[in-house]
């Protein structure tokens, strides 16, 4: 299937309810899949999300659509509980028939409603429209005792997993996500702002690295040290920040084209975590997937990408390390000027790498490795789609983009997607089906 | 001699500090009302349609209709204005309107924006307006319009029209990516051409022609909503005479930024001779000088941080959340030779994440050209619910006022009451048939202090314009010269002007002195 064919499918998958055979129910992966359009877009325009918010969002969705099906006792899918770190058994289901499109439809809206309850009145008209068309179309199509009993399992499931969330550490997000204040820095090394934005003169999120993480807990996923701060040319350090420097005076179009295609931006884009997530939505169309298959995918990255931001979030203010604009201008070049918008936060590890390493080797554990696969998750922005021959390739690229984009040192990208990897190997041994 | 009077007249600047009374006016009779598709939107037009030389007012109402108002007001206040229903006028779905006159008659015309179809309505003097989209070829459309500007392009004796436009407001579950196109509208005789699509189009919310580097030719800045585009960014047009418009790229110099852009205000705050643009946003307003003057290219680099402008939370109350701009304007509230900065402020309506009570903006210039706030020092820190607005001498006693239009809530005007003002001078420049107004022109003012440009246009802030009088504060100074660089480039000769008085400026004349009529 060519790009422009797979475009079309995912355009189509929000009008699919306008051609809707009148006697038709919604299959779930159709809920599935709408409500996921829906949630990469209120992500984009939902200021508080940022990657680590929008992270955890992707996360509760998927589990979401995990266990509403997985109550299905005849279903092929596992209950995650007692699997994920602190999430007790669900709500059975009532006897009856239910409509596993109903059931996954009702729950979704719960949460997703939930999710992005700070959304503006665009999303929240958004919301109510995409509730409302799924929810006639469902009861269009079912016994109305059918349909009523799988909306409120449905709903029942959603607020099983929010309870479960509301305690996690991150459900509120205050400032967009930045501190009133923040310590003046007593180490050259450590980080400093770096745009004149006032809102960012504090860096964003410094205690999501204290978030449950979504793994029970076991073995450790140890980040190894960057190179010593040292402004001696000849250090190893010095050598880091000379390699950024210098791929920006050479940077070839290919280096800037990658690195636009992985920027992943907040508020300007469906953010990293968003990028993977539609990936695996593009794969999963492509290849037909059914509900079942989409939940335990959506969910098992979802889970795998935000503990890599925990991780990865835990790690930047424990190093509390300068971004490269900060000691390039101050010891090589003061006209260095990253290529990419610095992120308001401390450099290591990179952010991008870590969870791209988790996204790594969950996808690969779901769908293979190698996998070849293209990527057309910025077309509509204008960005022609990449390919790639597995997902190793692209979390390797999603990586590197942040040297090209002049924002990370290569030990940031290189140990981060290790700590990713290994992160996102704890969720290929969690059980999704029977 | 002038020059040696003007230093004469020279000594330090008063120590006024600014004052303003709120005041009910006959404006609280209706709101700028509605739901989603009044999220934006809220604008004011202030302009003389009586003949007098006071400003009157144009309301937008959104769900409700909009509201023409007669200014009554004395000179030296209070204000005073009074409704004056009209079917014409009274339109519904209105989110905005800016005043020119398109056929050069000398009545002030209205450009009424709509979420529906856009309305020219021709001035026939007592404040009464009748249709011209018919009689003037002009193409209203059916979208949902939030920018509007003119110019008169060189050689034409009719203006050229830019509307910007938003999302389509049919999609319900993914309007984000679906702005609609902007439009421009030539001259066609003494009508309009079928308007040319200005696409790529990333839904603004402020547009403006200016002569951004002094050539002699405005282009078409956009300031656009990034929350529903993508792929897109800030724009600006080129606009030669006679030819296709050209978009601004990076090759050119044009850097990429991407804002919630809601509205553009410009003066020339660095004494370079070229304006600045305040653009307004949520949390982070940009404040835009060219990066390079000397290298002509348009390439903006953003000092909002250093001037002390980036209005990013709310200055009084409780509230840390950041904060959402909309209509901003320079103008020299107290008169001390020094453009100042309005901004309106207010939550965009279901937005937790942003302050709700938002308190509107008054920026001080000072002396190094750095701002400082004090709105609740002068009485103007609302915690309404903002959008549009004017600043403009509504009572025509050299102190200029503020008017702002606030969401599901009346509008307020406050009377600037400053004692101790410093000097003023204001100016109406007036060409012989076309483009009687002078659009396009810059009006230059020195005193010893400098010189003052302000750039005469249409369009900018947040669906609001003005037009009339346009005020410079002269300090201490009592005397000032005035020159016109007309449309195009003609420079009109340097003139000696009085303070504290109305001149009517046109080429080749003498400073014609006019007087309130009461």
């Amino acid at each position: 299937m060519g790009p422009l064919v797979r475009k079309l499918t995912l355009r189509a998958a929000a009008v699919f309810l306008l051609a809707l055979p009148a006697q038709a129910a919604v299959p779930p992966d159709q809920a599935i899949r709408d409500w996921y359009r829906l949630v990469i877009e209120l992500v984009r325009h939902t200021p508080t999300y940022s990657p680590p918010v929008a992270s955890r969002a992707f996360a509760y969705v998927g589990v979401t659509a995990q266990e509403a099906l997985a109550t299905d006792p005849e279903g092929p899918l596992l209950s995650l509980a007692g699997q994920a770190n602190g999430l007790g058994p669900g709500p059975a289901r009532d006897p009856g028939a239910h409509d596993a499109g109903a059931v996954v439809n009702a729950a979704l809206a719960v949460t997703v409603r939930a999710m992005f309850a700070n959304t503006g009145p665009t999303g929240q008209r958004a919301l109510d429209a995409m509730e409302r068309r799924l929810t006639e179309a469902a009861e269009a199509a079912l016994p109305p005792d059918v349909a009523a009993r799988s909306a409120a399992h449905g709903r029942a499931v959603a607020a099983h997993v929010l309870a479960w969330a509301e305690g996690d550490g991150g459900a509120v997000v205050d400032n967009l996500g930045f501190p009133e204040a923040w310590r003046a820095p007593v180490e050259p090394s450590q980080w400093v702002p770096t745009s004149a934005i006032p809102l960012q003169q504090a860096p964003l999120l410094p205690e999501w690295g204290r978030n449950r993480p979504f793994a029970k807990p076991g073995s450790d996923c140890p980040l190894p040290p960057h190179p010593p701060y040292s402004e001696d040319p000849g250090s190893a350090f010095w050598a880091e920040a000379a390699e950024v420097h210098a791929v920006w005076r050479t940077l070839t179009p290919e280096q800037g084209a990658i690195a636009q295609f992985w920027a992943d931006d907040a508020m300007l884009s469906p953010t990293p975590p968003g990028h993977w997530v539609s990936i695996a939505l593009q794969i999963l169309a492509r290849d037909g997937a059914d509900g079942a298959r989409h939940a335990e995918v959506l969910a098992l990255l979802g889970m795998a990408v935000a503990d890599a931001f925990i991780a990865c979030w835990d790690e930047k203010y424990d190093h509390d390390l300068l971004r490269p604009v900060t000691y390039i201008r101050r010891h090589i070049d003061p006209k260095f000027q990253s290529v990419l918008i610095t992120p308001p936060f401390p450099e290591y590890p990179s952010g991008h790498s870590v969870q791209s390493g988790a996204a790594e080797a969950v996808l690969a554990h779901l769908f293979g490795d190698p996998f070849a696969f293209e990527d057309d998750t910025h077309a509509d922005d204008g960005l022609p789609a990449r390919t790639f021959a597995s997902f190793r390739e692209a979390a390797e690229e999603a990586g590197i983009s942040r040297l090209y984009g002049g924002i990370h040192y290569r030990a940031a990208i290189e140990n981060g997607l290790e700590q990713g990897r290994c992160i996102g190997g704890r969720f290929t041994q969690i059980r999704t089906r029977r | 001699m002038i020059r040696l009077a003007l230093m004469l007249s020279a000594a330090t600047a008063p120590a006024a500090a600014q004052t303003f009374a709120p005041q009910q006016a006959g404006l609280d009779d209706g709101t700028y009302a509605g739901g989603w598709q009044f999220m934006v939107g809220g604008g004011a037009a202030a302009f003389d349609c009586s003949g007098d030389g006071f400003p009157d007012l144009y309301i937008a109402g959104g769900a409700e209709p909009a509201r023409m108002y007669v200014n009554e007001s004395p000179s030296g206040g209070p204000l005073a204005f009074r409704r004056l229903p009209d079917a014409a006028t009274d339109l519904n779905d209105v989110t905005g309107a800016y005043p020119l006159d398109v056929d050069g008659d000398g009545i002030t015309d209205l450009a009424v924006l709509r979420v529906g179809e856009n309305v020219l309505l021709r001035g026939l003097g007592d404040c009464r307006f009748e249709r011209a989209n018919e009689v003037w070829g002009f193409t209203g459309g059916d979208g949902w319009t939030t920018a509007f500007a003119a110019i008169w392009e060189a050689g034409q004796d009719w203006p050229t029209l830019a509307t910007g436009d938003y999302v389509d407001r049919r999609e319900e579950a993914f309007p984000w990516g679906s702005c609609t196109p902007n439009h421009l509208f030539r001259a066609d005789g003494r009508g309009f051409a079928p308007p040319l699509d200005l696409l790529p189009s990333h839904c603004p919310l402020s547009i403006m022609f200016t002569d951004w580097n002094r050539d002699g030719t405005a282009d078409l800045r956009m300031s656009n909503d990034r929350e529903y585009y993508k792929g897109g960014q800030e724009q600006m047009w080129a606009i030669p005479p006679g030819q296709p418009p050209r978009l601004y790229t990076q090759e050119d110099g044009w850097r990429y930024l991407r804002l919630w852009g809601m509205g553009i205000a410009s003066r020339d705050t660095t004494g370079d001779g070229l304006p600045e643009y305040f653009l307004t946003s949520m949390a982070d307003n940009k404040f835009q000088t060219l990066a390079d003057p000397a290298a002509g290219r348009p390439d903006f680099a953003d000092i909002a941080f250093r001037s002390g402008v980036t209005a990013h939370r709310p200055h009084a109350g409780d509230e840390f959340r950041p904060s959402t701009a909309w209509h901003a304007q320079f103008e020299d509230v107290d008169n001390d030779g020094h453009a100042d900065l309005w901004v309106a402020k207010g939550n965009v309506a279901q937005m937790p994440d942003f302050a709700i009570l938002d308190p509107n903006n008054l920026l001080m210039q000072q002396a190094d050209g750095t701002f400082a706030e004090a709105s609740v020092a002068a009485g103007v820190a609302s915690m309404r619910t903002a959008r549009g607005g004017v600043l403009a001498d509504f009572d025509l006693d050299g102190r200029v006022d503020i008017l702002a239009v606030n969401r599901w809530e009346a509008p307020e005007i406050w009377h600037n009451t400053t004692e101790g003002a410093g000097n003023w001078v204001q100016f109406r420049p007036e060409l012989p048939g076309a483009n009687r107004d002078a659009i396009g022109a810059w009006i230059e003012v020195r005193t010893e202090a400098g010189v003052q440009p302000r750039e005469v246009f249409v369009g900018a802030g947040h669906v609001s314009g003005h037009l009339g009088w346009w005020h410079f504060g002269l300090g201490p100074a009592e005397r000032a010269e005035v020159r016109v660089i007309w449309p195009h480039g003609q420079a009109g000769d340097w003139q000696e002007v009085t303070a504290g008085k109305f001149y009517v400026l046109r080429p080749g004349a003498a400073p014609v002195g006019w007087t309130a009529p009461r």
